[in-house]
């Protein structure tokens, strides 16, 4: 019988060993743990568009010759102190002086060239690279110590903004991704990591800016979001970027922010009966969106009528929402089965697994509300991979009638990093295409950033709508969480970088 | 037994070629890596470059023949994702889940063979019921509930435990090792319970009691002897899925076990990673299964290798 | 049984193997209510679907996570509803059809060709019994999320294909327990004295061995029924399992985990009737091994 005796010592043991950890938690003082919902798997600065090495190195470990704010979607000097287009095809790039990377070695010239071209070398698949810079050639030269001049190979009217998204990494870095210890110039420098557990930032020391508060930082990684939502609530960490909506319980500790992504069902317009522009429009109408709105969607999410948010110039806010109106979506559906269209046919909803939270409830939900105005249309939720394969052009000749579930996050300051992708009739990911569209892009992206280019992006955006290409859904809100000890708020930049030089402690 | 060791090793290295043929061919249907690795917004020349410069547009035996010429250099290949070696990747993430079974088998083999026996002593017994009862409740609880509910309850309401994390200390180990032997522990008891039943009702146990032996030492060495085979199976069989399954404890508690390692590279197709992890936790489930039949030559001398 | 009013010369016919089989179940009342509710839920499972078909998938997002134990919405939302507003009570119904089509079929086809090969393993042992081991042991290495997420990429998660996954790995356990048990009884007396006497090996595995490691089997069966269940459950949760607009009750559980700190019930009813029909199972299971037991069967009769 001594199990028994061991077995009942056991909750005692553990009680007085909560208490020695709790009293740990507070003698970490200024150090600012964050909870992540997913480790990096290389946590190299020339990936930072992926949100989970972004969330780490971005304006912390590494910074960028412009800022973008997200807020606001402008611009301002960073690493770069001014800029100025020379002609068509070339920028002056001004640098800021008496800044040094965490190993010691200047910021000039030389260096913002190298980590320039480390980031686009096409040995590296460097996100940044491929995301952004994919269809730009461009070519760096150092014009003195603190100048480098950038030409592209076409004209790039808002080279500054996409300058936004370019990590300037230390000279002494190794020249192909995958280095394990990430130089930058940022307020802290990176420490050491050990996989499966924690990344460890401290204060650098040499910052060439006001010197943040805290003196450290510590990321853990937590796949669930009742987890990470408890951890910062239990005291164990201090900021847990990104949880559940349903997890955001606490009025004191969630904030909810606008976080640039937004979401709609795509529809394949080249296929019958989708490619009927009453069919496109009675799905519209057969979506409840108000229902959907505080109870699978936070209640403060907007409906979205173009596919960037409001901050980004070249967002139009005179298109309408659509209207829940069941007997319209009836009455178009009829119509178009009087004029022939095989309304009948099978449609398939192609959802992604947590592409968002509460994703397959939100499939499901539209998927009744499209049954109960009379599509035949047939639900399948796959994981990531499927998705992006019948996402992604090339497109499979054999397909059939398909809307399907996406999110789009832009918030880089510019409708291009979104528009062209989407709709253009080359656009990788569109499955629409449009004389009057593909004009209109051509047009916005060659013009100077400013009132003309978008009032172009909006003439754009008023061509899409009145296509009805996708099933407008919302403007998304992200939740975080925050211990209160800590005098932080997140924003709308927190889903892609959390600036622990902004932490303040109460 | 010396070379009967020798003679099962060598059926242990067929079988594991086997297997590595099978998780390439078969890990390699699922699609490849490109459209998970690259950004959405990648153009299709960068796909074409990508999927040229790693060798997935190769016909397949060729991508294997160049796996082959890699293992006979000793080279297990690096992992896409991570760009490291996919030995170092897996070995640091078997040894997390490596001490987690370490730590359950034995706990749910000796709890669960006491409270089995004791249990089938008297079928129908105040114990049996409700030992019955509590270990088929365990055994058929969802594990990712159970440990949801248990960080709600320990860590949040009562304060008592951390809600998760991979550190030394013992509190760490506590919720993580409960929710992962509530299972093995609840199938071996009732497994324990029948082996024992039907021993106690064979003739030699009639034999033993006849003669007089003490009823502790029926049970206890010349019952429980006989009613092991079973349950050291089955304990074989729920220490090769904590092996190679302990997923959803490790993702929930942040554990950065093998079992994580492994669906996350099924899900990132990261090929390198997952036959490697397959690699060595199928040499560990080899070991086991070898080590079980040692064992029955040992409980049973009856039973003979040749 | 018998009352003193009656003569005591009355003889009472010998009653049919059957009703004798109900009484002995009567006599013990924990399988009884185990029947019970295994019969319940076979009901559930034949007519769930017919029945409540509609009401089940009918959204109603004004009762969106409504609470349990009120009849304000009729009996049906006396479960509460779930995150889209539907009955939980009319979904556990309906699911059930599903998972028991899954766990039944994995498992009993799991039993039937593993404990084959493992009974023919052990029996006749050498290179036929090493490549059955063997094969045990690659399937038992190979992790079953490898599996489901091959045959679901390639096939659509349905339930036969979800079957065929579940079937396949938990095919080693029966193998190797099979022929663990014979390689013990093998050597016991009677079997060296039926070989002996000429019996073909065919008889010695069917008439001799079988019925002895049967029952072990149907115990691991039992057990392994509510293993099943959970698997899928934890399929679901990695998001490789039954996908929505199909339902069990493991893609409940896994839909409400989101909602354990504020809506239990979305996760603990389904939860509840997987671990009911898994006690149910296996009280059943405890019983038929004892009644038919004949050194057994006396604790029933009393």
């Amino acid at each position: 019988m001594k199990w028994t005796r061991a077995l009942l010592g056991l909750p005692i043991a553990a009680s007085a060993f909560a208490l020695m950890v709790s009293g740990g938690a507070e003698a970490a003082g200024k150090i600012v743990t964050v909870v992540l919902s997913e480790e990096p798997d290389v946590i190299d600065p020339c990936e930072a568009t992926r949100s989970n090495v972004g969330r780490i190195v971005k304006q912390n470990i590494t910074e960028t010759l412009t800022f973008i704010d997200p807020k606001t979607a402008k611009i301002s000097p960073k690493l770069a102190i001014g800029w100025k287009q020379m002609n068509d095809l070339t920028w002056r790039i001004s640098l800021r002086k008496g800044v040094k990377f965490h190993d010691g070695a200047d910021f000039n010239a030389a260096s913002a060239k190298k980590a320039i071209e480390r980031t686009l070398n096409p040995k590296s698949d460097c996100e940044i690279r491929l995301k952004m810079f994919g269809n730009v050639k461009m070519s760096v030269k150092v014009v003195d110590d603190y100048t480098i001049d950038i030409s592209t190979e076409k004209t790039q009217p808002i080279l500054p903004t996409m300058l936004g998204t370019m990590t300037i990494t230390g000279p002494n870095m190794q020249p192909l991704k995958g280095d394990r210890q990430p130089v930058g110039t940022g307020p802290y420098k990176f420490i050491k990591w050990v996989p499966g557990q924690e990344v460890l930032t401290a204060r650098f020391d040499g910052y060439w800016g006001a010197q943040p508060e805290a003196v450290g930082a510590r990321y853990i990684f937590r796949k669930e979001s009742a987890v990470r939502a408890a951890m910062v609530k239990a005291g164990e960490a201090d900021i847990a970027p990104n949880i559940a909506l349903q997890d955001a319980t606490d009025k004191k500790m969630d904030f909810g922010y606008f976080n640039s992504e937004t979401t709609r069902l795509r529809i394949d317009t080249s296929r019958a009966p989708l490619d009927d522009i009453r069919v496109r429009k009675a799905m519209n109408y057969a979506i409840d969106r108000s229902a959907l709105i505080g109870s699978i969607f936070s209640e403060d999410v907007v409906n979205m009528t173009n596919i960037v948010v409001p901050s980004i110039p070249g967002h139009n806010p005179a298109l309408k929402v659509w209207p829940y109106d069941p007997a319209m979506a009836k009455k178009l559906l009829a119509e178009a089965k009087a004029a022939g269209v095989k309304v009948d046919t099978e449609i398939v909803m192609l959802g992604r697994l947590g592409i968002y939270p509460n994703a397959t409830e939100a499939m499901e939900a539209m998927h009744a509300m499209l049954s109960e105005v009379g599509f035949n249309v047939k639900l399948k939720m796959v994981e990531v991979s499927q998705w992006v394969d019948i996402f992604t052009k090339p497109f499979a000749e054999d397909r059939g009638p398909v809307l399907q579930q996406g999110q789009h996050d832009n918030n880089n300051g510019d409708p291009v990093f979104s528009v062209f992708f989407k709709y253009a009739c080359d656009g990788p990911q569109s499955t629409t295409c449009d004389k009057q569209v593909d004009d209109g892009i051509a047009k916005a992206s060659a013009t100077a950033a400013g009132p003309a280019r978008s009032k172009a992006w909006q003439d754009v955006f008023a061509r899409i709508h009145e296509l009805a290409v996708d099933v407008q859904m919302f403007h998304m809100i992200g939740y975080s969480r925050v211990n209160p000890r800590l005098n932080f708020t997140p924003s709308i930049s927190t889903n892609s970088e959390v600036h622990i030089a902004e932490v303040k402690f109460n | 037994m010396g070379t009967y060791l020798v003679r099962r090793a060598f059926h242990s290295f067929i079988s594991l070629a086997g297997l590595l043929v099978l998780v390439f061919f078969l890990a390699r249907l699922t699609g490849d890596p490109t459209n998970l690795y690259l950004p959405l917004d990648a153009t299709l020349e960068a796909r074409a470059e990508f999927t040229e410069k790693h060798g997935f547009n190769d016909p397949i035996y060729v991508q294997f023949g160049r796996y082959l010429v890699q293992l006979s250099q000793g080279d297990l290949g690096d992992s896409l994702m991570k760009a490291r070696p996919s030995i170092d990747v897996v070995l640091e993430a078997f040894w997390v889940t490596l001490s987690l079974a370490a730590v359950v088998v034995p706990i749910a083999l000796i709890g669960s063979v006491v409270v089995g026996a004791l249990a089938a002593y008297r079928p129908g017994g105040a114990f049996d019921r409700i030992g019955t009862i509590a270990a088929l409740l365990g055994a058929s609880a969802p594990d990712f509930w159970v440990a949801i509910t248990g960080i709600i309850l320990f860590s949040l309401t009562l304060g008592w435990l951390p809600t998760s994390g991979y550190e030394g200390n013992i509190v760490y180990w506590i919720m993580p090792v409960t929710v992962l032997l509530i299972r093995p522990f609840g199938l071996l008891v009732q497994v324990a319970r029948g082996s024992m039943l039907s021993v106690f009702s064979s003739a030699f146990v009639k034999t033993a009691r006849a003669k007089g032996v003490k009823e502790r030492s029926v049970i206890f060495v010349h019952a429980l002897r006989n009613a092991m085979l079973p349950v050291i199976t089955v304990a074989g069989d729920q220490a090769a899925g904590i092996l190679n399954g302990a997923v959803i404890v490790e993702t929930i508690f942040g554990w950065p076990g093998v079992g994580k390692l492994m669906i996350d590279s099924i899900f990132n197709r990261d090929f390198a990673v997952l036959q490697t992890s397959i690699l060595v936790t199928a040499i560990a489930i080899f070991t086991v299964n070898i080590a079980i039949d040692v064992a029955y030559a040992f409980l049973d001398p009856r039973i003979r290798h040749n | 049984m018998t009352t003193p009013t009656e003569p005591a010369a009355f003889i009472p016919p010998p009653p049919s193997r059957g009703l004798r089989l109900l009484s002995l179940l009567w006599n013990d009342k924990f399988a009884f209510m185990g029947a019970m509710f295994v019969l319940l839920i076979v009901l559930f499972a034949v007519f769930g679907p017919m029945l409540f078909g509609d009401v089940a998938t009918k959204m109603n997002l004004r009762a969106r996570n409504m609470e349990p134990f009120t009849l304000d919405k009729g009996w049906l939302f006396f479960l509460g509803a779930d995150a889209l507003g539907r009955s939980i009570l009319a979904r556990i119904m309906v699911a059930g059809q599903n998972t028991m089509a899954v766990a039944t079929s994995a498992v009993v086809a799991a039993m039937i060709i593993g404990g084959t090969f493992g009974l023919l393993a052990g029996f006749i042992g050498g290179w036929f019994g090493n490549v059955v081991l063997r094969l045990a042991d690659m399937i038992m290495s190979f992790p079953s999320l490898l599996i489901a997420m091959i045959v679901l990429y390639m096939l659509e998660p349905r339930v036969e294909n979800l079957i065929i996954v579940l079937g396949i790995t938990r095919m080693p356990i029966y193998i190797r327990t099979a022929r663990a048990e014979v390689l013990e009884i093998r050597e016991r007396l009677f079997v060296s004295a039926a070989r002996v006497m000429g019996a073909s090996h065919w008889r010695i595995v069917g008439r001799h061995i079988a019925p002895i490691v049967l029952p072990t089997l149907t115990t691991i069966a039992a057990l392994d029924f509510a293993f099943v269940m959970l698997v899928e459950s934890a399929l679901s949760f990695l998001g490789i399992g039954i996908q929505p607009p199909d339902i069990t009750w493991g893609l409940m559980v896994s839909q409400g985990k989101n909602y354990l700190q504020t809506a239990w019930w979305l996760s603990f009813f389904p939860g509840l009737a997987i671990m009911m029909t898994a006690l149910s199972l296996n009280l059943l299971s405890n019983w038929v091994r004892i009644a038919l037991d004949p050194v057994q069967r006396w604790r029933l009769e009393v």
